[in-house]
This record gives C-alpha cells, sequence and structure tokens, in this order.
C-alpha cells in the first residue's frame, strides 16, 4: 500500500496494513541542533519547509512515512500585502515592525518565539474600506489556473496532499492582533467586525472555487485557525457561531461538491468549544490535537460526534524531550486511539529544541508497529 | 440605580465613553475617589473576573472591560494620590527571558488592577536579575513570571534561584502562569504559587498581598 492509501483507508474506517508514520514538521532551531550534533547534513538545517525535497529527505533520515502539512495553495491573503517597515529599535535591542499585515510587532534577535504586538492598524470602519477592503478583493490572479489544471497527472502519488482552503478568523485574528480583534466585535459600528470576516470569507471562497473548478482533485482540505488558548477560544462561543459557521458551511459544502470528504482544520489550544460550529457546518478532521497541559480531545470529540469525527495528531511530543519510557508510554495511550478508529497519531505540533533525534527515530519506527 | 452600580455595570460592558462620563459625575458630586474605585470601577471589574473564571466571558469582553475601567482610573489617579489611598498591594510582571509572547501576561495585569493592585510591568524578555532588582528596588509583595513556550518556562525556575542569592526569597512571594505551566511545575521549582488563568491569578495576587 503506498502512504496516500493507508492513510485515506484509515480515515474512512478501511483496511490498511499499517499506521503511516506521520510528522507535522519542525521548528528551525531543532534542525540546527541535530546538524550541530551531526544527526543531520548541515544543508539539511536551514530554510525548512513542509514537504520540499528537503523535508522528504529529513523523513528518509529518520524514518517517517511523510509531513502530514503537505497541501496545495491559492493565494488568499490580503493582496498585496503591506510593505515591511521597521518602525524604531528599542533601548533593549528589539526592533518595532510594521509587518506586512498591517500589525506592529516587537522582534527580538536572537529570540526564537511569537513577537508580541504592539499595535495594529485596523481599528476602524475608514482604515477598513480604504486600506482592506480593496486588498480582500477576488481577482483571478489569486489562483495559479494552469498549475491546478495539471495538477492531477504531476502530483505525488504516493501521500495524500491537500488544498489549503484558509481560515475564517485565524487570520483575522493574524492581521488585527488578539487585542484589536477583541476591540473590533465590540467597535461602535456594530456591523464592521462582521463585515471584515464576510469580506474575507468571500475572496477565500472564490479561491476555492477556481482551485476547484480546474478539476484538480484532493485528497482533503484543510483549514489553519489557532483561534484557542489553554482555557479555551479567544472569543465568545456564541459569537463565533454566528460570525463564522455560515462561511464554514459554504466553504465546506462546496469542497464536498467536489468529492472532498475530509475537512480537516488546524487550532491549537482547547478547542471543545468550538467544535460543535466546526462540526456542524462540515469540519470533520481534527488537526494536529495538541495536547498541551490539559490532555488528550480527540477520545472526548469521538464520544460527543460520533464516527464523523476524525483526527490525525494527538501525540505529545514533549515525550520526544525525555526519555524512551515516556515515548513508549505515549504510544501505548495512542494505541487506544488507534483501535477507535478514523484517527492517525501525529506529534501535536512542530518538533521543538531539545527533542532527541535518537527517540524520534524510535518514535516513527515504533508507531509503525501498532496494530490495526 | 446608585451611581457605583451604573460605573459597575458600564465597566462590565466595557462602555469606555459612558464610565468616564460618569466617574467624572461622581467626583463633581462631591463623592470620595476611593469609594468610586472600589465600589464602583473595582467592582465592575470583580465580576467580568468571575465570570472570566467560569467561562461566561471571553478575552474579548475582558479586554473590553479593562479598557472602560482604565478611562475612570486616569481621571481617579490624582485624586487618590491627593486623598493618599493606598494600593492592594505591589506585584511585578512580566514575561520571562527568551520569550516575546505577552498576551496572557497582559490579560493578569488588567486583572490585578482590576483588583486595585499597583502592576509594574517589566514587558517581555525579563532576565532573572531584572525581576528580583524591581522586586527590591520597588518593594513588591509579589513577583509574578508568564511564559508561552515550554523552552522558556524553565527561566521561571532561575527567578526563584536570583531571588534566593539575592535573600529576598522570604519577603517576595512568586507566581507563575502560561500555557506550558502546571502546578507540579511550580512546585517543582519552588515557586509559591500557580493560577490556571488571569482573574485567578489576581485573586492569588491580592491573598499574597495581604
Amino acid at each position: 500500500m503506498t502512504n496516500r492509501e493507508r492513510a485515506m483507508n484509515i480515515l474512512h474506517y478501511k483496511d490498511a496494513d499499517r499506521l503511516p508514520a506521520v510528522h507535522f514538521g519542525y521548528w528551525v532551531e531543532l534542525l540546527r541542533e541535530w546538524a550541530e550534533q551531526g544527526k543531520i547534513p548541515q544543508d539539511l538545517a536551514w530554510g525548512y519547509m513542509d514537504s520540499t525535497e528537503q523535508d522528504k529527505e529529513l523523513d528518509r533520515i529518520i524514518g517517517w512515512d511523510f509531513n502530514w502539512c503537505c497541501t496545495e495553495y491559492t493565494n488568499n491573503a490580503i493582496y498585496p500585502k503591506f510593505e515591511e517597515k521597521e518602525l524604531e529599535i528599542m533601548p533593549d535591542g528589539s526592533r518595532r515592525v510594521l509587518n506586512n499585515l498591517g500589525v506592529i510587532e516587537r522582534i527580538k534577535p536572537g529570540i526564537a518565539s511569537i513577537p508580541s504586538e504592539d499595535d495594529y492598524t485596523l481599528k476602524d470602519r475608514e482604515v477598513f474600506e480604504t486600506l482592506y477592503k480593496p486588498r480582500m478583493q477576488y481577482f483571478p490572479d489569486r489562483v495559479d489556473l494552469e498549475y491546478f489544471k495539471s495538477f492531477n497527472e504531476k502530483r505525488d502519488q504516493t501521500r495524500p496532499v491537500g488544498l489549503h482552503i484558509g481560515s475564517v478568523l485565524g487570520s483575522i485574528r493574524d492581521m488585527t492582533s488578539v487585542v484589536g480583534m477583541s476591540y473590533l466585535m465590540y467597535d461602535e459600528d456594530e456591523d464592521l467586525f462582521a463585515d471584515i470576516i464576510d469580506n474575507f470569507a468571500e475572496m477565500q471562497y472564490q479561491c476555492v472555487k477556481a482551485a476547484l473548478e480546474t478539476g484538480a482533485k484532493f485528497d482533503f482540505a484543510h483549514y489553519w485557525e489557532d483561534i484557542c488558548f489553554k482555557n479555551g477560544p479567544l472569543l465568545s462561543p456564541e459569537i463565533f457561531d454566528e460570525l463564522c459557521a455560515k462561511h464554514y458551511k459554504k466553504r465546506n459544502d462546496l469542497c464536498r461538491e467536489y468529492g472532498i470528504d475530509i475537512i480537516s482544520l488546524d487550532c491549537d489550544g482547547v478547542t471543545e468549544k468550538l467544535l460543535p460550529t466546526w462540526f456542524e457546518n462540515g469540519v470533520n478532521t481534527m488537526f494536529p490535537i495538541e495536547i498541551g497541559v490539559w490532555g488528550d480531545q480527540f477520545e472526548a470529540a469521538r464520544n460527543e460526534f460520533g464516527r464523523g469525527m476524525l483526527g490525525v495528531g494527538g501525540m505529545d511530543k514533549t515525550a520526544l524531550r525525555r526519555d524512551k519510557a515516556a515515548v513508549d508510554a505515549e504510544i501505548e495511550r495512542l494505541k487506544r486511539l488507534v483501535a477507535m478508529g478514523g484517527f492517525i497519531p501525529c506529534p501535536d505540533h512542530r518538533l521543538m529544541p531539545g527533542t532527541k533525534f535518537e527517540l524520534v527515530q524510535y518514535y516513527a519506527e515504533e508507531i509503525k508497529k501498532i496494530k490495526l | 440605580m446608585s451611581i457605583y452600580l451604573e460605573i459597575s455595570e458600564n465597566v462590565q460592558c466595557g462602555k469606555a465613553k459612558i464610565v468616564k462620563e460618569l466617574v467624572q459625575k461622581a467626583i463633581d458630586n462631591g463623592l470620595p475617589a476611593a469609594q468610586i474605585l472600589n465600589e464602583g470601577l473595582i467592582s465592575g471589574m470583580n465580576v467580568i473576573g468571575e465570570k472570566f473564571k467560569n467561562n461566561e466571558v471571553y478575552v474579548p469582553e475582558v479586554l473590553i472591560a479593562a479598557r472602560a475601567m482604565d478611562t475612570g482610573v486616569k481621571i481617579l489617579k490624582p485624586l487618590l494620590i491627593e486623598d493618599g489611598v493606598q494600593s492592594t498591594g505591589k506585584v511585578c510582571i512580566g514575561t520571562v527571558q527568551g520569550d516575546m509572547h505577552d498576551i496572557g501576561k497582559n490579560l493578569v495585569k488588567m486583572m490585578m488592577e482590576g483588583k486595585g493592585i499597583e502592576v509594574i510591568d517589566l514587558g517581555t524578555d525579563v532576565s532573572p536579575k531584572t525581576f528580583v532588582d524591581t522586586a527590591i528596588e520597588h518593594n513588591c509583595q509579589v513577583i509574578c513570571c508568564s511564559a508561552l513556550l515550554t523552552t522558556t518556562m524553565e527561566v521561571m525556575g532561575d527567578v526563584v534561584k536570583e531571588a534566593e542569592r539575592a535573600g529576598i526569597r522570604d519577603k517576595v512571594k512568586i507566581m507563575v502562569g502560561g500555557a506550558p505551566v502546571t502546578e507540579e511545575f511550580c512546585k517543582q521549582i519552588g515557586a509559591d504559587k500557580y493560577t490556571s488563568d488571569a482573574a485567578s491569578a489576581a485573586d492569588a495576587a491580592v491573598e499574597l498581598c495581604r
């Protein structure tokens, strides 16, 4: 069986010869660590991107079957992006930078961390209408139609390949910062936040439609959101449902019309309260199911939503920083989830600095041995 | 409805402009600044804090309430100083060295201010020495450390060690929190208090400042 057949069969509750050893990429700092330790060649430690030849070479060295994060993209961001500008250098050496989405971030050299968000541009209706709305319009060049037309012939047939279908709220959060998004939600202009979401979502829908109309076939469709944290969602589930549900439904219905029946969504944090909106509107696969300090969320989701709820992820990647016993314990725990069907284990996010190379090799080998 | 209750309710709804007007009206009516603060602004934030703990409101509602409270505090501040009104306690807060993420830290800060605590915000990427030097310089009862990353949370242990080295460990309590932090980790590094959310952190800080 190919890895594509294995993965798709498992997610459709059909027989497979074994589990595929699936991962979700690396922090670049980890690859540099491994290169310094002589575990991987230096040239594989720089410029990492998911599912490239470099990634596939790492797969071969480590023993992975493939990186789940393998999707084709349309240009569904704001366009043109803002010109990135350095605004000032602070006494502590950090730089205040206006990023290409219009958010002012504070970045410090040598620190591998999400930057702090100092300020943002999208604060009112006037800015939205003049600076953002024109950048949220659909136009044909957003989708490389020639590429998608020949996609079926040139795609990798041995592994699942998805279509990235964007983000209903996560990208808005990226454009406005968490604080800005919160203020916009309660702006005096009560329709403003909904207008932002609606405009952006419609453009993304048109991108998906154009890509699918070329005849390109995908194994799955995939969203990125990241709108939850350790205590739950970044906004009220009711507001989320009211503003976003219709957009998921429209986009997911379109995907199903074109034969895509696996629609996954990447959201870190505790997702429980947003799952009903996602599931009821067509998202059926949780990925990467972050474990964090709260533990597994997949089993509860399966119990609530039934066999229609699928999963890829849920492996506590921090075990790969500890020892063999921790990895063994994690594999034991995962066996239960695998036995439920419709679930493929995968580290619950990118492998981070301090991850032990030999433990990753060991995990990749052992996970293939779990009985289906 | 009393003006205090009106202020409290408008803080809860995040109505900054109305809160500003009401606070000014209360001052103009000769009401004591401390009472406007405690029975109006802080009372409103307390309600929001409890609701946040119980998942009845979310981050946006906390942020707009804090913004509304802040508009009122700005007007009251000179009067509070003039009247010699003391804060509930003094805390220095920051995101630990190597970590630039500050959303959680800022939420905790807002919640603590909503309890009447004076908070010295050290920002992000704060070294153990800066935490401890600040606590000494400003007589803080509590050092509050935040981290988003598993790779940076270890620095919290260095803050505890730095406080020991500086000889202030018995005078200052150390609180820890953030996405990867747990009660077990707090005990392991010898910190005093872990809380799982911003509102509980503010409650704990009030207790620790007593």
